[in-house]
């Protein structure tokens, strides 16, 4: 097993050398001078006619290959460089990436509990009215575009009710934080979720039917356990193993999703940092938070692979 | 004598193929949603085509009605500079539809090919396209969209339909190859390749006919979620510049919180038409995989 993950780790080093490769040739190609990312902005404005001489010592004239290999280094000992307005890119994500994880992470575990749930009432009550308002609102929740149900929460419950921000993460006024951030998580998370669970209930449903109709629900059933027991410690622990494994697939999704989630609260994440870096050409940002999205997502998919082995024995370790 | 029969051989397989066709017809009639999905994408999609050729002005601001609401000059209201939404909303499907459309078509296409030559030939360029298809899939695809848009720098409709057809063809690409492997060992091919019949011939002519059923339904599909994917972007302002309208770009409005509580038409109408498209191509999708799955009949 810990071979298995150890090998498994490995081959997300030169997945990430490609990835940073393709993007930083990518970006260089577009003609940005990279001076401007590497120097911190009062220095080029404090000597403007020792430009030339900074770009030779920075080794800007060496081979593009090299540059890469420079960049990758800093990279690596935690330099990432400056954005055009003159912010260190670090100081940027060390408060934006854990606003985003945070958003992510809510929305993952209610539209977990939420989607398996409804997922199994439908599944036990099949045809009941749970089911059958859970599957109107899959095939809603697939047609109505995310960031509309945003807009509409915005409408509903900061406009008409007023109930929640519309916008934003921290109040200035704030007294007291965690109230704070849940009126501002409130919405963004609920969107995102309304996503999440539309796809996950449906997965749920059919593989708890699956496993309901299963020869060992019957024999467990003809042995005179009690019903809520044939369900939850013979039905759910069987079903969830293949909900789980989809619920890790959906995070691309989810992440993909909070980017543009995040430009309709407002919310100063990641994504958005990203979206205002692309409009305004700010390419070391743009290198940066790309480089963390793809890094994150190697990072999940690495654990679907572990949680799958762990779950199913029957998968092949030394495959 | 054997040009009369294996003619007598083909004349029965399209005698079949009709018989088989007017069934799938009438078991695609019996399905309600999916009738639903295809009259209201047909209808949609004419409206505005209709209204594209006849040529309806969304371009010229009517300065003295600008954020009006719904009336009987305009009868979705005017935008924030006072263009006639209705006029927008049908010239805007039309690019969304046909961004959804062509993207749909062209990266199953890419994805077919592709994967046919990845599953037909295996070995190392397999192992290129498969490793290809990994590295394109490390990323969520809007941010893989995203990137392309900041490569790109300009915001047209070709760089974005190029963007997306790039960034679309892995999951077809998938389950074309994972087809082919399993069928080129059948007989059927082995006959094929014993003949001398072309590489190419074999792949095209011979396989994939057979993989065409989940190319079709993945194709559908694709087409509301393209036009899902379009809508986001222009919504957070990196898809088509502002003076090509689509229903994603309409929307864009709505970034902004006045206009959202007090323009309300100004969302709620592109918004409809977006996800009643998307809802009839659901529809659409789900009726032609029941008439099409072999399996099933």
């Amino acid at each position: 097993m810990l071979k298995y993950i150890l090998k498994k780790l490995l081959m997300m080093i030169p997945m990430l050398l490609i990835i940073s490769f393709i993007v930083y040739m990518g970006l260089r190609s577009t003609g940005v001078d990279p001076i401007n990312f590497l120097v911190s902005p009062d220095v080029i404005a404090a000597n403007p006619d020792n430009i030339e001489a900074l770009r030779e010592s920075l080794g800007l004239n060496d081979p593009l290959i090299v540059q890469y290999g420079r960049w990758l280094g800093d990279l690596l000992r935690g330099n990432l460089g400056y954005s055009l307005d003159g912010t260190p890119i670090l100081q940027t994500v060390a408060t934006r990436l854990p606003y985003t994880l945070e958003l992510s992470a809510y929305a993952m575990l209610f539209s977990a509990v939420i989607g398996i749930g409804i997922g199994i009432i439908s599944a036990i009550r099949q045809n009941g009215i749970v089911d059958y308002i859970g599957r109107v609102l899959a095939v809603l929740g697939q047609a109505v575009p995310q960031f509309l149900v945003g807009i509409l929460l915005i409408w509903i419950f900061a406009i008409k009710l007023g109930w929640f921000p519309a916008a934003n993460r921290v109040s200035p006024d704030a007294t007291n934080a965690f109230v704070d951030a849940f009126m501002h998580l409130f919405l963004p998370v609920l969107t995102l979720t309304i996503g999440m669970v539309a796809v996950l209930m449906r997965y749920a449903r059919n593989t708890m039917l699956d496993v309901l109709n299963s020869d060992y629900i019957k024999t467990a059933r003809s042995k005179g356990i009690p019903e809520w027991k044939v369900y939850l410690k013979h039905g759910f622990r069987n079903a969830m193993k293949p909900v789980l494994v989809i619920l890790m697939f959906r995070i691309p999704a989810l992440i993909g999703g909070s980017v543009v989630i995040e430009t309709v609260f407002s919310y100063p994440g990641i994504g958005i940092t990203m979206t205002n870096a692309i409009t305004s050409g700010d390419y070391p940002v743009v290198l940066v938070t790309t480089l963390i999205i793809a890094a994150t997502m190697l990072i999940c998919s690495f654990m679907v692979d572990v949680f799958n082995a762990l779950l199913d024995p029957r998968v092949r370790l030394d495959g | 004598m054997s040009e009369a029969k294996t003619m007598s051989i083909k004349e029965q397989n399209k005698g079949a193929a009709t018989s088989l066709m007017k069934k799938n017809i009438r078991k695609f009639l019996r399905n309600k949603l999916a009738v639903f999905g295809l009259v209201v994408v047909a209808l949609m999609t004419i409206a505005c085509v209709v209204a594209f050729i006849g040529g309806i002005d969304f371009r010229t601001p009517d300065m003295a009605n600008m954020r009006a609401a719904p009336n009987s000059a305009h009868m979705f209201g005017t935008d924030t500079i006072g263009r006639d939404l209705l006029a927008r909303v049908l010239v805007g499907g039309c690019y969304s539809i046909f961004i959804g459309v062509f993207c749909a078509v062209a990266s199953n296409v890419l994805g077919a090919v592709l994967g046919a030559i990845a599953g037909y030939f295996g070995g190392k360029i397999d192992a290129l396209l498969v490793r290809l298809s990994e590295l394109f899939q490390a990323f969520p695809q809007l941010v893989l969209v995203m990137m392309l848009v900041a490569m790109l720098k300009t915001r047209g409709l070709g760089n974005l339909l190029l963007i997306f057809v790039i960034t679309g063809w892995m999951t077809t690409f998938r389950m074309v190859r994972n087809e082919f492997m399993s069928l080129k060992g059948e007989t059927y091919v082995k006959v094929c390749e014993a003949f001398g019949m072309s590489k190419s011939n074999v792949m095209f002519k011979q396989i994939l006919p057979n993989v065409m059923t989940p190319i079709i339904v993945s194709t559908t599909t694709n087409v509301a979620y393209f036009i899902l994917q379009e809508a986001s972007l222009s919504f957070i302002g990196l898809g088509v510049a502002d003076s090509t309208p689509t229903w994603g770009n309409i929307l864009n409005a709505a970034k902004n919180l006045q206009v959202v509580q007090n323009q309300w038409w100004i969302w709620v109408f592109p918004g409809l038409a977006i996800s009643l498209f998307v809802l009839a191509i659901n529809f659409l999708g789900d009726g032609l995989r029941d008439v099409l799955d072999a399996k099933q009949q």
